[in-house]
């Protein structure tokens, strides 16, 4: 009987406390503007809402549930709002913000909901070190990791996104960034669409469908992302479709069954950019004149560049297939690169060619292609293919901070021994 | 007698062979299927559309807007039938029977604000539940304006 006892007692100190004496909806209600509300650790069951500017802080084992298909948390109507160190799960959505003009969300943890967080009509919006795990089961059943919605000076930094529908996902936004998030496992790792002004900087995207889903949109910097591993029937590193005036420049592309397409594009600059083993590099279809792939390193590819009847411009790139010579000495090759490639252009017509790609008649084939189109002059010809690839990134920098904390403890340290020797 | 029953079977299987060819859809495949015109994953189900092509293909859209594309980059001319799917049911209807309302306010997976329905009862109970919109028959959709407006 004892024994039985002291196990009940185990079992309900091990449980989580559910701190049924503090209501979270009336210390909201309660707290002037400007003020901090504490949530203590704990299971908190609900449809919370904050109208006003507060602080809502948690702390190690606060968890918000949401209750029936509603929000676990909304926020209305207000401005400066900031949530921070809480954990959130429930049936739906995690967290709603509408018409808010300043929210910060920071350390949070989501799990176990239909989308993260939605944010719509909003402005100044931060959200940081949030962590959202979907489900197992497939994407079309899903939301969204992170999604914004007619919003205006959103920034998007240090997140980790896995297993929902798109890891970000940003609609009719002026100004975004989004940076150093990781998104893994979902269709899309970021998804823009009617954005304007945007950034995607420091990214990593792995096995996703699509890395980077970029659709009208205008204005936009893509910057050192390492996008890798989606290798699906439809899978993308980055497609750009009908994007105008998109600067893609010195990300890692590697192991996607196409590293970037363009469609439907204008006025695209593809440079200094890493794309390593890709079925296909780069792919454009009714892209304009005015777009450019230039300093690029092309390693390990199966199919360099593709394209329909408009093209794309190739220039001083390097090529690991290139077998030209350099007799001026100036770096780069004296015959032209030319990328056309009969399998890959009937590629862009049926993707389903795809599966033939490294077949025997297919390598036999584009071998005689690149002997034949030496002759061709206006489509994926590179004029000054460069000889040795261009280290882009910067190597061995040196952290000043770290170097002299090393040094202050190795001398430290010398000296201690020193003294216990004298001594 | 049995030339008789013969003569009958040989016209039977004459018409049939000159009768006309159905269309049916095709579930979409989420794994697989994307719009032929955006390259999105088809996981709206409720906007997707589909064309079945007279040589027994399909081309496989996710808003009616990428659909009406379609038809006016390629015509009419290789298309069987056109269906689009019941944003209320999730159910295929034929597009050109389809009664649509437009509201730039209503999501759809390009934002288009255009959404399908079987009947104008249908479409009206949606505008009561979703906010008012603009009533359209497949014959306005080749001259309205895709994309999003402000």
């Amino acid at each position: 009987m004892k024994k039985i006892g002291f196990a009940l007692l185990f079992f309900l100190f091990m449980s989580q406390t559910v701190y049924a004496d503090f209501d979270m909806q009336a210390a909201i209600d309660a707290a002037r503007p400007g003020e901090i509300v504490h949530i203590p650790a704990g299971r908190y069951q609900g449809n919370f809402i904050v109208t006003k500017p507060i602080t809502l802080q948690g702390e190690e084992g606060t968890e918000l549930i949401g209750e029936r298909d509603k929000p676990a948390l909304r926020i209305e109507n207000t401005a400066k709002v900031t949530v921070e160190n809480i954990t959130l799960s429930g049936k739906n959505k995690a967290i709603v913000a509408s018409d808010v003009d300043g929210l910060e969300l920071r350390k949070l943890q989501i799990k176990d909901v239909h989308t993260g967080v939605h944010i719509q009509r909003s402005k100044n919006v931060r959200i940081h070190e949030v962590n959202v795990a979907g489900s197992e089961a497939h994407y079309s059943q899903k939301g969204n990791g992170v999604a914004v919605f007619k919003s205006e000076d959103i920034t998007i930094e240090g997140n980790t996104i896995e297993r929902v529908q798109d890891g970000i996902y940003v609609e009719e936004v002026t100004r975004v960034v989004v940076q150093r998030n990781k998104v893994t496992s979902s269709r899309y790792g970021t998804h823009f669409m009617y954005t304007s002004d945007a950034e995607a900087l420091f990214n990593t995207y792995l096995h996703n469908v699509t890395g980077l889903m970029i659709m009208m949109t205008t204005d936009i910097l893509l910057e050192n992302n390492t996008v890798a591993n989606h290798f699906d029937f439809n899978g993308y590193g980055m497609l750009l479709y009908d994007v105008q005036q998109a600067k893609i420049k010195l990300n890692t592309i590697k192991n996607n069954r196409t590293g970037v397409a363009l469609q439907k594009s204008s006025n695209i600059q593809i440079e200094t950019n890493d794309f390593q083993m890709n079925q296909t590099a780069l792919e454009g279809t009714k892209v304009n004149g005015d777009t450019t792939a230039s300093s690029n390193n092309f390693t390990g590819n199966i199919l360099t560049a593709r394209s329909d009847k408009q093209g794309f411009q190739l220039v001083s790139n390097y090529y690991d297939d290139y077998s030209g010579i350099d007799l001026k000495d100036n770096g780069f090759g004296d015959i032209p690169y030319v990328a056309v490639s009969s399998f890959g252009q009937w590629m862009v017509r049926q993707p389903v060619y795809q599966y033939f790609v490294a077949s025997p008649s297919v390598i036999l084939l584009t071998s005689l292609d690149q002997q034949i189109n030496k002759t061709e002059k206006n489509m994926l010809i590179d004029n000054t293919p460069r000889l040795v690839m261009k280290d882009t990134k910067e190597k061995n920098k040196v952290n000043m901070v770290q170097m002299l904390v090393g040094l202050f403890l190795t001398l430290s340290s010398l000296w201690l021994w020193k003294r216990g020797i004298t001594e | 007698m049995k030339k008789w029953i013969m003569i009958v079977m040989l016209c039977c299987a004459v018409l049939m062979g000159c009768s006309e060819k159905t269309y049916e859809p095709r579930e979409i495949v989420s794994e697989t299927d994307v719009c032929k015109i955006c390259n999105m994953s088809i996981v709206h189900n409720e906007y997707a559309g589909q064309i079945a092509l007279k040589n027994g293909d399909y081309e496989i859209f996710d808003d009616i807007g990428c659909l009406m594309e379609y038809i006016e980059a390629n015509g009419e001319d290789e298309v069987g039938a056109a269906y689009i799917k019941d944003a209320a049911k999730n159910e295929w209807i034929d597009v050109i029977k389809a009664v649509y309302v437009y509201n730039k306010d209503y999501w759809t997976p390009m934002n288009y604000g255009v959404v399908a329905f079987d009947t104008k009862e249908a479409a009206q109970e949606w505008m009561v539940s979703e906010g008012e919109g603009q009533l359209l028959a497949y014959t306005d959709l080749h001259d309205f304006k895709w994309g999003i407006h402000k």
